[in-house]
């Protein structure tokens, strides 16, 4: 290609000529499109220039003639990769001598510059969804973003189906009626629906052109399974059979990212893998709830290239460059295969050469499921992920902050709103609904006129009626929520164990990290668990900080933290089923799984592709119903919870369940199975789709998991304020329990939009009925039974999730029910 | 301790036999107390008023609590036939709380009060007299029992609120948290009554001037059904 046909200003070639480089041709099309006035969407892989390609059109622009005031705003998900993307950034436009300003801003930047930002802001500013959100709240918003030609938005894919896309797409609704020349161009990873985030960038500007630019290019990634020696287990999900193997596998390579799905199974894998290293290799840890402190210097070192190992979770998911990574490891089942991608992205961020991951399957049904995804990576398949309607949480958010930047006209916000994508069938009814709710609260009971927030002027626009109210606003911006978490402090332990001291336990130790309020809430003194590589055991709470101490114990509790548990996709699902009920495919899989397939087989049978298995068998006085949906943790629970309340209600007395992954096993006092062939139950209708009725409204009335929920949607919409560290201690009974609120409004108001917002978070966050229900319409009148004399080859890993998993989800009525007759026992001396 | 099933119909006691220095009473799932040979109904921490309270800093909880909380006690007093009502502080989460009702709010009460002999035992929160019909005071005497807000390891057969007490109860790897009555010898203290309270764990050291730990007894609020629970399944702080 010619230099002169790229069509970019002197300065500009000539820094690529110099370097002896030649922009990229998603690069050239990027800035093509915007020459046309097109706002764009990139979908290239990590490694292939996106950052260039994104910012090459606003530095044409701006090299060809200077500026006042901002030109672009870049959004990133994370505000390390802002500051990181504007450091490399700033050299090649020093390099091109050209005298663009460009800054950041983010949560840690100064008050002050933000403040002069406000008013003298740079050409290139790049910043995060919530500042975004601040900035549009403020009364200078039409002057400071009037000038603005272009969005940049990264990693959209990564933002654009959650609430913060939400948050985003309502600011960008915001920038369309504010900046007249906006255009909007967004770089992502390959995803399984392209056009859904065109749309998505193009509905805030409906009369601009959406370009869509791909680069596939890029060598294909190496994706190996590893094939251990040892006997792959049937049930579990640490992978410990395979530490000896990781060592040396960490040995021989050079930078190797551990990534594993849960901070649990981090601790563990860190723990054992220090256990037998004898070589002394530096391996590190970094999880979501170690110290930050701790966190920076691990991050430091792996940049200094000192480490050979980092376990981590999804905190290293995104973002900066953290150096050269030559292997990722996925431990357990990768779960979805757009996550795969992404993690494989973490190595080698050259495109001309392979990445390479190793995957680590931690029990036999995993193996099945690593195949599958090894083969969607070798066809770049993506998870596909169905959007929803907008969170009204989100929105009851936006529409305060701006009524703090400027009095609204309720009409123009409505049709203002629905130019964000996620809002775009928003009802008037609905939106109504929630200026209501923001200016006194939405009850059908008006009690709260006399404080309203905002009120209706002459004019007939909404505004705040005191400054002080977009101060509240201005604390309680932003969608992420974090659980209420504790520092846990290392202490020297005290009572009778060994090298213990006696008396009050001293202040002073450092602090390992934090932990979520609802795990500690579980624990007495005494009770150990591995938190930030060491086994230490809980003594005590003091001024809302856990104290523990260095502990010996063999079995810890494990932190059972509540983050980073990911579903199974249904597109990986799709393929473990197809493959377990196809024998010709088997020949690849390890000898000692194909063998436990050919065994199920021959004593019971396989589940079909678009048919359920029930197999119910005795054992040990109890009678077992397994099924195998495949369908991920979260909607066997559902399930699990449904059926047993129908089997209740037919006297089939169950006794409790276990989900995993792939399967779900029910245990009943009565012989279910020869309920079944009798013909005193029916299957059909046991797994009816009705159950996704009432008897799901029933059971969610009582369920925890809507108040965890709504304490959520509660923060996001302003109905309860944030707590930050250190208010807490304004008393115990001062801030009210998000809990009570649900009750109450739950029982008075159930059709409130704030129960409505929550339900919609429930049914796909924590229920997955969306899926259950697809699944149950799939299986209808595909249901094959098989009464067993005994457990199946293909149950026995679900068998063995008994006693380790919670039964019952959380504790309810029976809990009180057997410590009450434990306590009649006691008293009658037995 | 023995559990008889209520009966709303009949308007006779029922509840769960709860036994305290010699006096007999039925323990409400409500978390109310009826005392069946004096005819009286014995609540703790109503807080009514809570969740408006919060409207002043612009914080718009669901206004419907104190509604709840009084239709909750109509029903106590019609299922036990209670004659007497004893509050025993805390029935307003603030002083203010007295002149916030709502009009319905307002009514509902006054029927109460109206066809009931009502007593007002000061708490911390609403330390105030007020006229919303009954009587108030700081204490009340009857029959060797002292009915009181806060629990006062000085006096001997005390009945208090205050504190909130809930049970944290492990059994088998599973937990429940639920509000429940704890006593020893000398101090039987409430639940709280209201629908917008929390609570406040019974291992949590507040308790322990009050509370003998050897001698405690602990009776949960379930969801049908009143569960008497061993202190050594008890969790947290």
């Amino acid at each position: 290609m010619f230099a002169h046909a790229w069509g970019l200003p002197d300065v500009v070639r000539d820094w690529f000529v110099d370097r002896g480089w030649a922009p990229r041709q998603h690069q050239l099309d990027m800035l093509e499109a915007d020459k046309r006035g097109k706002s764009a969407l990139l979908i290239a892989p990590t490694g292939a220039g996106k950052t260039l390609a994104g910012f090459l059109p606003s530095i044409a622009d701006l090299a060809e003639q200077p500026f006042d005031g901002m030109h672009t705003l870049y959004i990133s998900p994370l505000k390390a990769l802002a500051v990181d993307v504007a450091r490399n950034l700033m050299d090649p436009i020093s390099e091109m001598g050209l005298s663009i300003k460009v800054e950041t801003r983010t949560g840690d930047t100064p008050s002050s510059r933000r403040q002069r930002q406000r008013f003298h802001p740079p050409n290139i500013l790049m910043t995060t969804p919530e500042q975004l959100a601040l900035m549009l709240s403020h009364k200078e918003a039409p002057k400071l973003f009037g000038t603005l030609k272009r969005v940049v938005l990264d990693e959209l894919h990564a933002l654009a189906l959650s609430k913060r896309g939400d948050l985003l797409a309502l600011g960008l609704a915001r920038m369309g009626t504010l900046c007249p020349d906006l255009k909007i161009s967004a770089l992502s990873a390959t995803v399984a629906k392209p056009e859904m985030l065109r749309d998505w960038i193009g509905t805030p500007k409906p009369e601009r052109e959406v370009a869509f630019v791909t680069n596939t290019g890029g060598a294909d990634p190496e994706v190996e399974i590893l094939a251990s020696d040892d006997r792959v287990p049937w049930a579990g999900h640490t992978a410990q059979y395979a530490v000896p193997e990781l060592l040396e596998i960490i040995k021989k390579n050079g930078t190797t990212l551990l990534f594993v799905n849960t901070r649990s199974q981090a601790e563990l894998l860190f723990q054992s893998l220090w256990e037998l290293n004898e070589d002394g290799l530096a391996i590190a840890l970094h999880h979501g709830s170690l110290d930050v402190e701790q966190r920076r210097k691990v991050e430091a070192a792996m940049v200094a290239g000192k480490l050979q190992a980092v376990v981590c979770t999804s905190t290293l998911d995104l973002g900066i460059d953290w150096g050269d990574v030559d292997l990722v490891v996925q431990i357990g089942a990768p779960k979805g295969s757009s996550r795969l991608l992404q993690r494989i992205g973490r190595s080698n961020h050259r495109l001309d050469e392979p990445s390479r991951a190793l995957l680590v399957p931690a029990n036999r049904f995993e193996v099945l499921e690593c195949e599958a995804a090894k083969e969607a990576v070798k066809e770049r398949a993506q998870d596909s992920e169905d959007p929803q309607d907008g969170g009204l949480d989100v929105l009851a958010q936006h529409v305060l902050g701006m009524a703090c930047s400027a009095p609204f006209n309720a009409v123009e916000l409505y049709e203002e709103v629905i130019r964000a994508w996620p809002y775009r069938e928003l009802e008037w009814e609905q939106f109504e609904r929630v200026v209501d709710f923001v200016a006194t609260g939405g009850y059908a009971l008006k009690a709260y006129e006399r404080f309203a927030r905002l009120r209706k002027t002459e004019d007939d626009t909404w505004r705040i009626v005191h400054p002080k109210i977009a101060q509240q606003y201005r604390m309680n911006v932003g969608t992420i929520v974090e659980e209420p978490m504790l520092k846990v402090r290392l202490v020297r332990a005290r009572g009778q164990r060994r090298g213990a001291t006696t008396g009050p336990i001293g202040r002073g130790g450092r602090v390992l990290g934090e932990i979520e309020e609802y795990f500690i809430s579980q624990l007495s003194h005494g009770d150990t668990f591995i938190f930030g590589g060491e086994i230490v055991a809980f003594e005590a709470m003091k001024d809302n900080e856990a104290y523990v101490s260095r502990a010996v114990a063999k079995n810890p509790k494990i932190p059972s933290y509540m983050g980073g548990k990911f579903p199974l996709s249904t597109y990986l699902a799709e393929r473990v089923r197809k493959s377990l009920a196809t024998p010709t495919l088997w020949q690849q899989l390890p000898n000692q799984v194909s063998d436990w397939l050919r065994l199920q087989r021959d004593f019971s049978t396989l589940p079909g592709t678009d048919s359920l298995l029930v197999e119910t068998f005795p054992k040990a006085d109890k009678y077992f119903m397994v099924c195998y949906p495949f369908e991920g943790r979260l909607a066997h629970q559902t399930l699990g919870m449904l059926l047993t309340k129908r089997l209740e209600r037919d006297r089939a007395k169950p006794l409790g369940f276990v989900a995993s992954e792939y399967a779900l096993a029910i245990w009943c006092a009565t012989d279910i199975g020869a309920q079944f062939k009798r013909g005193r139950l029916s299957l059909d209708e046991l797994l009816d789709e009705d159950m996704l009725g009432d008897d799901l409204e029933n059971w969610l009335d009582e369920s925890s998991l809507m108040r965890r929920t709504f304490r959520n949607c509660a923060i996001i919409s302003g109905l309860i304020e944030r707590r930050y560290p250190g208010q807490e201690k304004s008393g115990r009974q001062i801030t009210m329990s998000s809990d009570l609120i649900y009750n109450v409004l739950y029982e008075h108001e159930p059709d409130h939009i704030l129960v409505q917002a929550t339900r919609r978070d429930a049914s796909r966050g924590l229920l997955d009925i969306e899926r259950l229900g697809a699944c149950l319409k799939r299986i209808r009148r595909h249901i094959i039974h098989r009464d067993l004399e005994r457990i199946s080859p293909l149950a026995v890993p679900v068998m063995l999730e008994i006693g380790k998993v919670p039964i019952f989800g959380e504790g309810r009525e029976s809990v009180l029910a057997e410590a009450a007759e434990d306590l009649l026992r006691e008293a009658s001396g037995n | 301790m023995n559990q008889t099933a209520p009966n709303p119909q009949q308007g006779t006691a029922s509840g769960f036999q709860l036994e305290f220095a010699d006096a007999s009473f039925f323990a409400q799932l409500s978390g109310a107390l009826y005392w069946q040979e004096h005819k009286t109904l014995l609540v703790a921490d109503l807080h009514l008023e809570k969740m408006s309270s919060f409207a002043k800093s612009r914080q718009f909880l669901p206004p419907y609590d104190t509604g709840a909380t009084i239709k909750r006690l109509a029903q106590d007093i019609a299922n036990t036939g209670a004659e007497r009502v004893i509050s025993l502080g805390d029935s307003f989460h603030r002083d203010e709380g007295t002149t916030t009702l709502s009009v319905q709010d307002a009514d509902a009460l006054s029927a109460l009060t109206s066809k009931t002999e009502w007593i007002w035992i000061a708490g911390n929160h609403d330390p105030s007299e007020h006229e919303l019909g009954g009587t108030c005071c700081e204490s009340v005497a009857l029959d060797g029992l002292t009915l009181s807000h806060e629990p006062n390891a000085e006096i001997l057969h005390q009945v208090a609120g205050h504190l909130h007490p809930a049970a944290h109860v492990r059994i088998n790897g599973r937990s429940i948290r639920r509000a429940c009555f704890v006593s020893d010898k000398n101090r039987l203290i409430m639940p709280a009554y209201g629908v917008s309270t929390g609570s406040l764990n019974i291992l949590n050291p507040a308790f322990e001037p009050v509370i003998n730990r050897r001698e405690m007894s602990i009776a949960v609020l379930g969801k049908d059904q009143i569960y008497p629970v061993a202190k050594r399944h008890l969790i947290g702080r």
